[in-house]
């Protein structure tokens, strides 16, 4: 009976430890030392990616002589303060597209884990046979850079000085902007309920913004208070219009009787500058088969955006905002170098869908 | 009697957790919220909204609970919460000088009649008064040197926070007509 | 059983030899140093709690007490107590506010478009030199002194502390003071007034080296007050390629901006919620 129970704990011990190995990647790892098959291919760079151990990575590289190094690295791992800066890739998917005996096309799907929620990239690679093995061609990054130079930036900005601590009440002070919310419509969706619209600033400076939900039931006591979290663009410069959107998750819409709608504004320091362009926009499948609206940003300034944030208002034939759909972009926006985006659009509601309307956020180390 | 020591073990636990738990009812008791009914029908010019008229006697209610404590104990922290402007500077001063002098003062809170009096275009004042009746003591050290139900009469400044309104002012009055 | 505690004091001073007394005046003005009576004999100590203070000090019973008036200055109810061996004895007395000398003057927005009726918001609270609400009706002046116009004025007389205006903005944009007066108190506050939403918003195209180039004619609103640059200008343009949209700040009264167009385009304009015209403009590849 003593000895049973070491016994016992031992096996236990042995169990978890093989389980841990399972977990980690350990089998993966261990068959993906020699890539026999593109899929192996792909799967062994892209765990030697996520293991960071990017020399092993780019060595499984065909064309290592055209793809530099630094910038295959960037490409995982961000530049300039993006949100890829901020996050790690945690899985990936991958299936064939076509396939010969020399050369194939994998689709892989990046799941990275960032400082705002999920991020997936879905990108088609080439992998090609050398000799016994296979090897990945990366596409080469052919992004033209602005040559050097200097951009005068004239645009306004703003500053807030407020009334101190220790002054008195009742003497001068500047209020707070006048915001207005243009519209809202309350939809059901299948894991709740979803409040879509959109919030001017009326006002001649800046605001901070921020819309918040109260649902009341029939007894007109509050149910759920919700905001727009980072579901809208809280900067907005005078006359500026924004979607928002706001979640209640688990909520039907027949236990609801009332809304009451509030937005928040505050004085905030704000700059005119940058100026981002959104070009190409429309409605389109991707090659996942989701709709997407998806188009390119080009940052009119001087200065980097390092994350650029993407939020949609779509309407119907009435004009009335069905949707609202946001989606932060991997990489910065260098000047005048445009950069794509595609945010979601849930299938049911692309059917009624007229026209949108595109605002770009976005957040810098330095101000946002 | 083993079973013995245990249990009589076990009661005094229980007896002295009971003791624990009546002392914390009685404090939870003796600052209890105070009632306070607000009057709307005379206020003027911008109407009520239905969410102020149900946060300003909240908020009044608890800028008393507040007072009333900070007032006893001379805890000026305590004014924090609901009080701003004139009304936290004074109360401050009042409480600062009772801790020189060794004082404090106690009320027996019996409830609260607002009256919304002025409630300004912009919604960034209101005035009110209120119709209090209160038992007040005054003690020096544990020796009470005054004690006298009062019906007392304020005339009351309040401004909205960011999550509530605020006693800006709070004067006591006469009772004369102005 | 402190009721108890303070009966059997009051018998026990009831039936010492002299009774100690105080004696307040039932009312003070804000401010004004008074002299508070007591009887009895013997050492005593004096206490007097106000809305703002707490005081006590040692006296001889039977002696006049006198008070500061800076001990006198928060207007409410005021607390006189006497306690001597015999027991205490306490009065209590009101400080009713001073003569009307101050304003917490509060006017709202601090920015207003130009043109809007009642727009603008001026209420005055009436205090006296101590900051005490004067409760009796008092004449409080507005003024309102536009640029480069003659001041006008509107008495009223506070109800229960506060008197109140309320203006319409004038038809031009700038900065316009508005004043209220009461005693030696005169307060001004600044209210912005801005441009209303713009009017006959209308772009125009050229062509430039990336595509066109959209801009705005100068935006004015319909009294021809510019509108403030930094307002932002949405252009739309619809072509093969898909749709483009960019906010442009105003800049020097115009927005403007270069846009790629593939073929034939549709250019929209809009600032909030106002639309200006519609382009249709030709480019090539």
């Amino acid at each position: 009976m003593k000895r049973v129970f070491p016994l016992f704990l031992g096996g236990i011990t042995l169990v978890l430890i093989i389980l841990a190995w399972f977990t980690s990647g350990g089998v993966a790892r261990r068959e993906m030392r020699q890539a026999n098959t593109p899929e192996q291919a792909v799967r062994l760079m892209l765990s030697q990616i996520q293991g960071h151990n990017f020399d092993a990575a780019y060595a499984r590289l065909s064309n290592r002589g055209d793809v530099d190094k630094n910038a295959f690295i960037r490409e995982f791992n961000g530049s300039y303060g993006s949100l890829l800066t901020y996050s790690s890739l945690e899985n990936f998917d991958i299936w064939g597209l076509h396939s010969s005996d020399q050369e194939s096309t994998m689709r892989v799907r990046l799941h990275y884990s960032t400082g705002v929620g999920p991020l997936d990239d879905v990108r088609d690679v080439k992998v090609q046979k050398s000799g016994d093995t296979w090897k990945v061609f990366w596409p080469v990054n052919n992004a033209t850079k602005l040559p050097p130079q200097v951009i005068p930036v004239n645009y306004l900005r703003w500053d807030v000085i407020g009334r101190g601590a220790g002054d008195e009440w009742g003497v001068q002070n500047v209020d707070t902007p006048q915001v207005r919310i243009l519209s809202m419509n309350a939809i059901q969706r299948p894991d709740g309920v979803t409040l879509v619209g959109e919030v001017v600033n009326e006002d001649s400076v800046p605001a901070f913004v921020n819309v918040g939900a109260t649902l009341l039931d029939h007894a007109g006591n509050e149910i759920a208070q919700e905001s727009s979290f980072d579901k809208i663009a809280h900067t907005l410069l005078p006359k500026q219009v924004s979607p928002y959107r706001i979640d209640f998750p688990n909520m039907r819409m027949e236990k609801i009787k009332n809304v009451r709608m509030d937005a928040k504004a505050l004085l905030a320091a704000a700059s005119a500058d940058p100026v981002i362009e959104v070009n190409q926009q429309k409605v389109e499948t991707d090659p996942l088969g989701k709709k997407v609206l998806s188009g390119q940003l080009t940052n009119e300034g001087g200065q980097v955006v390092d994350i650029p944030h993407v939020i949609v208002s779509y309407y119907d034939s009435n004009g009335k905002v069905v949707w609202v759909s946001d989606g932060y972009v991997a990489q910065p926006l260098l000047p005048q170098v445009p950069v794509p985006f595609a945010v979601d659009l849930p299938a049911d509601i692309s059917k009624n869908v007229q026209s949108y309307h595109v605002v770009v956020n976005h957040f810098d180390r330095v101000s946002s | 009697m083993k079973a013995l020591r245990y249990s009589s073990l076990l009661i005094i636990v229980a007896i002295l957790l009971l003791s624990v738990v009546a002392y914390h009812l009685r404090a939870a008791a003796d600052n209890e919220v105070p009632r306070v009914q607000l009057n709307t029908d005379n206020i003027a010019p911008r109407p009520i909204e239905d969410l102020t008229s149900k946060s300003v006697p909240r908020d009044y209610a608890l800028a008393w609970q507040t007072l009333e404590q900070a007032l006893e104990e001379n805890q000026t922290g305590l004014l924090d919460g609901y009080f701003t402007g004139f009304a936290k500077q004074d109360f401050t001063q009042r409480i600062n000088s009772q801790l020189k002098s060794g004082l404090h003062t106690r009320y027996t809170d019996r409830g609260h009649k607002l009256e919304a009096l002025f409630y300004s275009p912009t919604g960034d004042v209101m005035e009110l008064r209120d119709h209090a009746q209160l038992d007040m003591q005054i003690l020096d050290g544990g020796k009470v040197i005054y004690d006298e139900p009062m019906n007392a009469e304020f005339t009351v400044l309040m401004t909205p926070g960011a999550d509530r309104w605020l006693v800006r002012q709070i004067q006591a009055t006469s009772g004369e007509k102005p | 059983m402190r009721a108890v505690i303070i009966a059997a004091m009051m018998c026990f001073s009831g039936v010492s030899a002299v009774a100690s007394e105080i004696h307040a005046p039932a009312q003070v003005t804000a401010g004004t140093a008074i002299t508070i009576r007591t009887s009895g004999s013997g050492d005593a100590t004096f206490y007097l709690v106000g809305p703002a203070s707490a005081s006590k000090t040692k006296v001889q019973a039977g002696s006049n007490i006198p008070i500061d008036s800076d001990q006198l200055e928060d207007a409410g109810r005021y607390v006189a107590a006497l306690c001597a061996s015999d027991g205490c004895t306490a009065a209590n007395f009101f400080v009713k506010p001073a003569a009307a000398n101050k304003l917490s003057f509060l006017v709202h927005p601090s920015r207003v478009p130009v043109g809007t009726p009642q727009g603008i918001t001026a209420v005055a609270i009436v205090h006296d030199s101590f900051r005490n609400i004067v409760l009796q009706p008092s004449p409080v002046t507005f003024s309102i002194m536009a640029k480069n116009e003659k001041s006008v004025s509107a008495a009223r007389t506070s109800e229960n502390g506060v008197a109140w205006v309320r203006l319409t903005s004038a038809k031009k944009g700038g900065p316009t003071r508005l004043g209220a007066a009461i005693g030696h108190a005169d307060e001004i506050r600044v209210v912005q007034q801005v441009a209303a939403d713009a009017c006959n918003l209308r772009i125009k195209a050229s062509r430039a080296k990336r595509g066109f180039l959209v801009e705005t004619e100068p935006v004015h609103d319909c009294g021809g007050n510019p509108v403030p640059d930094g307002t932002v200008v949405s252009f739309t343009e619809s072509d093969a390629a898909g749709k483009t949209t960019v906010d442009v700040p105003i800049k020097r009264g115009v927005a403007k901006i270069e846009m790629p167009i593939d073929g034939s385009a549709k250019i929209t304009v809009a600032s909030g919620v106002v639309t200006g015209n519609e382009l249709e403009v030709t480019g090539g590849q």
